[in-house]
């Protein structure tokens, strides 16, 4: 639908045509806001009238001791103001916490007010704020609470005017966010109280922000004055604020937590003293500081010296010079849209296409009955239509797509296609989908997967026990929220095949499927799926792969398509949601006796990995302790919430959490500290697995209790902390599974060769999605080689140029580019000295690998005889020198579940400042030890420890995509709280064990999941430290946060 | 007055990395948009399209804004500077060597939105504090890294060029970038 777009020329124009223009129409002049809104779903107004451009609503100056701000002045303009800070600060200081400093840039002041719901109007109202208004009747000024209380009559906000604040006037400003920086508000305060001897004379509150309505509380106002100050009941004003406060629920935050962090925080402006008491903190038993005679590499750049170099793709990354797969653009590329239905669960009749196909502009149009293959992919097993036939199973389903000539096009003939279909009963709970009665997802029932184990006398274990802790974990349906969302593009080839560029995590799996859903030989599918911007598990499955092909293929002509934001959001697949019911028992001792573990998993509409995801779960469901009775059950249901798949951690971090708290739990209860509990239960190096499989060697989870032990942070003052915070400090121990298991085949291959321009082009089908896949090839062939990294051309992720090396997933990437270096550089570096040594007439033994090319191996100057470029020019190009490496991830022998054979170990330890007032938990510190084998490339390996810390810190803290009965509450990065520069702690540290056994043959561990696996246990335990009560629902809810702040006083 | 409806196709003109574009666009689409798939100008990256993540941040008239929140008609005369056009500010060169050394970034798709923010508020602030860094780069979403990286990057790039700026004042230098922005947003005129 089209909005009129009217600039007018003056502001008395623009009234008249805001009145002519009806209701739904807007002022714009900042216009930050209006996409968000469109976004959410909201209409777009009939018109927006520019007001952007008028003189006389610009211009910050003093009026008498007023100050007048145009209401076109951008926040960034009142900040930098000399003028308001001078005589309203605390407009600076709230304005500095509205959205960021770009979207401040181009954000009006009169835009925050004229919107009636910006998170500045408590601040303007203890202000006593007046405005300037044009109307019909000419211009006025009316107080702004008079403004906000009349019904929004046909006016425009030429200006803002402030009164200068009193010097006997306390003011007082706070934002309550969702999370720490660039948030909407769950609820904002101001305050403004005057005091004469003691005694109030004066008061202003306010609250508002985000649902709240702004609002003065002029009952409490006038309780206040004449009040001693010193005399005044807080507790009892607390509560009565927090009935004033109008705050409505959403689905973020209740009404309730409004109400009450809203009184907090006024409580804490007006009673200066009331925040700064000082807090009891340190409830977990400390362990006992142990001497560390551990040799760790201190994972720095000043600590590493050689070891730190820059990555090769790093340059162009931050030059913007790098072309992702979604960048690509060339004048004959059609543009790809999908089509979907705005139901969750329906059965479909009829596709109607024609009048799409009509449409000038477009060149194919799609639906299941161009499908000449299988119409149905996934990983595990095939649930999952490219283009649905007869049946929707969630919003992201798609029923049909267009490619056209440009994008406004594609998505007019999306409009026009008909779908017949009737609406089904939605499945919105997994439990309740599991019920015998309700609707089936899929015609084979809606548990879509399941697993037990039970060993030993469990009941004897209860029976026995001392102690029993029994709780339930939630964990959230986290987004991958990689920053470049799924797409890339796909042209028909010569040879009647395809070939296909879009974002993924194993070219050769993808090829497969799609082979099957086109019908077309996999040799004749070309699929490239690097550089990708971010996989994290969620670039797994297919995704726009299917879609994009078959337009291609149907317009005969190269087609893009790069998913929207909210259409990631809805189709792409998201950390299955787990509730996980966990009985531990142990005796007075602490050594555990029984072990009981129920998980539901929401699987949402289909499959892909979810089994999977389910199955890790279940093999972590001890963590690395010894239980003599075990009995777990995993269930996962398929629903109509999303669709659900691989995510870093992929069930383990969900595990490790309920795990960890339980130890943590237990340890409270037996009286022993953190370390001792874990010491008393770890499983022993060389003991078979908790399937009872062989494990590889070089266990180091003691020496993982040796560092928690030694942390400072135990020790940690309170010198960073805030007034009003409690502090505490928590552990948790890693272990996380690599590779895919026992079960699935799990082989790569690689290859090695002297490329014509001496290059040294190294062959992996991996993909570089930013975790340094490109450094770490160079990193491990220069070292076993001899060579400069310079001297290699790493070349991934491509089926035509790379053969296949597994799924880059599974914390298995580094593995496989270890193992290929060790099985192909000594052939291929053998090749090259013989090929040297019959150019310069030597023998091969005289000769050596060095920078640049081969040397005299005896020569102490590393100067090469003859460069790679000189030896390739000598090698005929149908011929040149080359190695391969074919051989398998190492894997156990235990068949009858699928067993993992290498594991990761570490410890994670966090210290947390948890807010009175809020109940937001604000990470200070994670410390970070892990034992995973030798650091193939130092930045790189950091790279991967910090960004899953933090990823973990958004799971644990504020990540989490709300779906009610299949529609989607989360829509868009407005609604969804990754963490931002803010919210990232204070400090972060990392160190690594790199040795390994001696004669241990697996080389490194996987580097990409181990970082995440125990942050969420880490803050719950730290939590615990501070509060005395555990959180057991992820992302923590600051509700709960603050009824255990209260017990805690 | 003017008026056309979102849906019209406008002609717009406007400067990219100092050279001047005549183009064509439906009144609505966002300067991300025009860039991308009208430009073909893919050095600006799409994240989130409503000014939530940073991805598409490039410099208006000077400031670092989000290309997204900008419509076709809004763009007309403008000065705009991408991530691959800022060679002609002085600190350019010294914010992307102390990135890269530092390893700031993994994927890399939010570093061109990273790297506007940091050159825009080093221009403009040569004496950067680590908060006013942190406020400059709050807008600016990183999924990879945890954002470490990027601080440590940021803090090497914030010393050398206040290194950068002793040493040329001293020379008696001007350190305004040469593209100078006109004054609009942030002028405080009576």
């Amino acid at each position: 639908m089209s909005m009129k777009i009217m600039r007018p020329d003056t502001p008395a124009e623009a009234l008249k045509l805001l009145s002519e223009a009806g209701p739904s129409a807007r002022f714009s002049a900042g216009s930050t806001a209006l996409q968000a809104e469109w976004s959410l779903g909201k209409p777009k107004p009939s018109a927006l009238i520019d007001i952007s451009r008028f003189k006389d609503l610009r211009g910050i100056e003093a009026h008498g001791d007023l100050v007048r701000i145009g209401a076109c002045e951008t926040l960034s303009a009142v900040i930098g103001s000399k003028l308001v800070t001078d005589i309203c600060p605390l407009l600076i200081e709230a304005a500095q916490r509205v959205g960021a400093k770009t979207i401040r840039h181009r954000a009006t002041l009169g835009g925050n007010v004229g919107w009636r719901t910006g998170c500045l109007l408590p601040a303007l109202l203890a202000l006593d704020t007046r405005l300037e208004l044009d109307t019909e009747s000419g211009r006025t000024t009316r107080a702004l609470e008079d403004w906000l209380a009349e019904p929004s009559a046909p006016n425009l906000i030429s200006s803002v005017l402030i009164p200068q604040q009193d010097p006997d006037t306390t003011y007082g400003f706070r934002k309550i966010g969702l999370r720490a920086a660039f948030t909407p508000s769950a609820i904002a305060v101001a305050a403004a109280l005057g005091a004469a001897d003691g005694t109030i004379t004066s008061a202003r509150l306010a609250v508002g922000g985000g649902p709240v309505p702004a609002t003065r509380l002029g009952a409490i106002e006038r309780e206040l004055v004449g009040q001693d100050h010193a005399k005044v009941e807080w507790t009892s004003l607390r509560d009565e604020i927090a009935d004033l406060i109008p705050a409505p629920s959403d689905a973020l935050r209740s009404s309730a937590y409004r109400k009450r962090t809203g009184a907090n925080a006024l409580i804490a402006l007006l009673a200066s003293n009331e925040a700064g008491r000082p807090q009891r903190t340190g409830r977990t038993i400390r362990p006992k500081p142990e001497e560390t005679t551990l040799d760790e590499t201190v994972l720095t750049r000043s600590a590493g010296g050689n070891r730190w170099h820059v990555r090769p793709d790093l340059p162009a990354k931050i030059a913007a010079e790098l072309t992702y797969l979604t960048d690509a653009r060339r004048e004959d590329m059609l543009v790809g849209a999908t089509l979907r239905l705005d139901e969750p669960h329906a059965r479909i009749f009829s596709v109607d296409v024609r009048e799409a196909e009509a449409l000038p502009g477009v060149k194919a149009v799609v639906t299941h009955k161009d499908i000449q293959g299988d119409n149905a992919f996934g990983i595990v097993f095939q649930d999952q239509p490219a283009l649905c036939a007869d049946k929707v199973r969630y919003l992201g389903d798609p029923i049909a797509a267009v490619a056209a000539t440009d994008r406004e096009t594609a998505l007019k003939a999306l409009n026009l296609i008909k779908v017949g279909y009737e609406a089904l009963p939605v499945v919105g709970d997994p439990a309740q989908a599991l019920d015998g009665d309700t609707e089936a997802v899929h015609e084979t029932g809606n548990l879509a997967s399941t697993i037990e184990i039970e060993r030993g006398d469990i009941d004897s274990g209860f029976a026995k026990a001392a102690h029993v802790i029994e709780a339930t974990y939630v964990t959230p349906r986290q987004m991958h929220g990689f920053m470049e969302t799924e797409g890339g593009y796909a042209e028909p080839t010569e040879d009647g095949g395809l070939a296909i560029f879009a974002g993924g995590q194993h070219g050769s799996r993808d090829r497969a499927q799609l082979a099957r859903i086109l019908a077309i030989p996999e040799d004749k599918i070309r699929v490239v799926t690097s550089p990708t911007g971010g996989g994290f598990g969620g670039k797994d499955e297919l995704t726009v792969q299917p879609v994009l092909a078959m337009l291609a293929l149907k317009a005969n002509a190269p087609v893009r398509m790069q998913w929207t934001r909210s259409e990631s959001v809805i189709a792409g697949t998201k950390r299955n949601p787990f509730t996980i019911r966990m009985r531990t028992a142990c005796d007075a001792t602490g050594k555990l006796l029984a072990q009981e573990v129920d998980v539901l998993a929401d699987g949402g509409a289909y499959a892909s990995l979810g089994p999977g995801v389910l199955e890790t779960a279940n093999e972590h469901a001890c963590g690395p302790y010894i239980s003599p009775s075990v009995k777990t059950r995993g269930r996962l249901a398929y629903t109509n919430n999303g669709t659900g798949g691989a995510f870093r951690g992929f069930g383990a971090n969900q595990m490790t959490f309920a795990i960890e708290c339980q130890m943590d739990r237990l340890a409270a209860a037996c009286g022993l500290d953190p370390i001792e509990m874990r010491r008393r239960n770890l499983r022993q190096p060389g003991m078979p697995g908790f399937l009872g499989q062989r494990v590889a060697p070089s266990e180091r989870l003691f020496e993982m209790l040796q560092a928690a032990a030694a942390s400072p942070l135990w020790q940690a003052d309170g010198a960073d902390l805030r007034p009003g915070e409690f502090a505490g400090v928590g552990m948790a121990i890693i272990y996380q599974g690599n590779g895919l298991g026992t079960i699935p085949d799990d082989e790569a291959k690689s290859r090695i060769v002297l490329a014509p321009d001496g290059k040294i082009e190294v062959q992996f089908g991996l993909d570089e999605m930013g975790q340094g896949l490109l450094p770490s090839i160079q990193a491990a062939v220069a070292d076993r080689l001899g060579c400069a990294r310079e001297d290699i051309r790493p070349v991934v992720g491509d089926t035509l140029r790379t053969p296949d090396s597994g799924s880059t997933t599974a914390s298995r990437g580094g593995y496989v580019v270890w193992k290929g270096t060790e099985l192909m550089v000594p052939a291929f570096a053998d090749s090259m000295l013989a090929k040297a040594a019959d150019i310069l007439g030597r023998e091969p033994e005289g000769l050596q690998v060095v920078a640049g090319g081969i040397a005299d191996a005896a020569s102490n100057s590393q100067a090469p005889l003859l460069t790679f470029a000189q030896l390739a020019e000598q090698c005929p190009p149908d011929a040149p020198l080359t190695a391969e490496a074919d051989f398998a991830f190492p894997k156990s022998d235990y068949t009858r579940g699928n067993a993992r054979f290498i594991f990761g170990f570490g410890v994670n330890l966090a210290r947390v400042a948890i807010d009175r007032v809020s109940g937001q938990v604000r990470v200070l510190d994670l410390e970070l030890h892990t034992a995973a084998g030798p650091v193939i490339d130092l930045a790189a390996y950091l790279g991967q420890m910090e960004g899953g810390l933090v990823q973990g810190l958004g799971f644990t803290l504020t990540e989490d995509v709300l779906i009610k009965d299949g529609r989607f509450l989360t829509t868009n990065y407005d609604n969804y709280f990754m963490p931002t520069i803010r919210d990232t702690p204070d400090r972060i540290t990392n160190f690594a064990l790199e040795d390994l056994d001696p004669g241990d043959p697996f080389g490194p561990r996987g580097a990409g999941e181990i970082s995440i696996n125990a942050v969420t246990p880490a803050i719950a335990n730290a939590v615990a430290d501070a509060l005395g009560q555990w959180p057991t629902a992820t992302p923590f809810r600051p509700e709960e946060i603050l009824t255990m702040c209260e017990a805690a006083e | 007055m003017s008026e056309l409806l979102s849906t019209d196709t406008l002609s717009i003109a406007f400067t990219l990395n100092g050279e001047a574009i005549e183009t064509t666009a439906p009144a609505e689409i966002s300067l991300t948009r025009i860039l991308r798939d009208v430009l073909f100008r893919t050095e600006t990256k799409i994240g989130c399209e409503i000014g939530r993540c940073g991805a598409c941040m490039v410099l208006m008239n000077g400031q670092a804004i989000n290309s997204c929140l900008v419509m076709a008609w809004q763009v007309d005369g403008a000065e705009i500077i991408t991530g691959a056009g800022l060679e002609k500010l002085p600190i350019t060169g010294i914010v992307r060597q102390a990135l890269a050394e530092e390893s700031s970034f993994q994927c890399g798709y939010c570093a061109p939105g990273f790297v506007i923010s940091l050159v825009a508020l080093l221009s403009e602030e040569p004496d950067a504090t680590n908060d006013d860094l942190m406020t400059a780069l709050e807008g600016n979403i990183c999924r990879c890294t945890g954002y470490h990286s990027i601080l440590r990057g940021a803090k090497l790039a914030a010393a050398r060029v206040r290194d950068f700026g002793a040493r040329t004042s001293a020379a008696q230098k001007t350190y305004a970038p040469e593209t100078k922005a006109p004054e609009t947003a942030v002028s405080e005129q009576a």
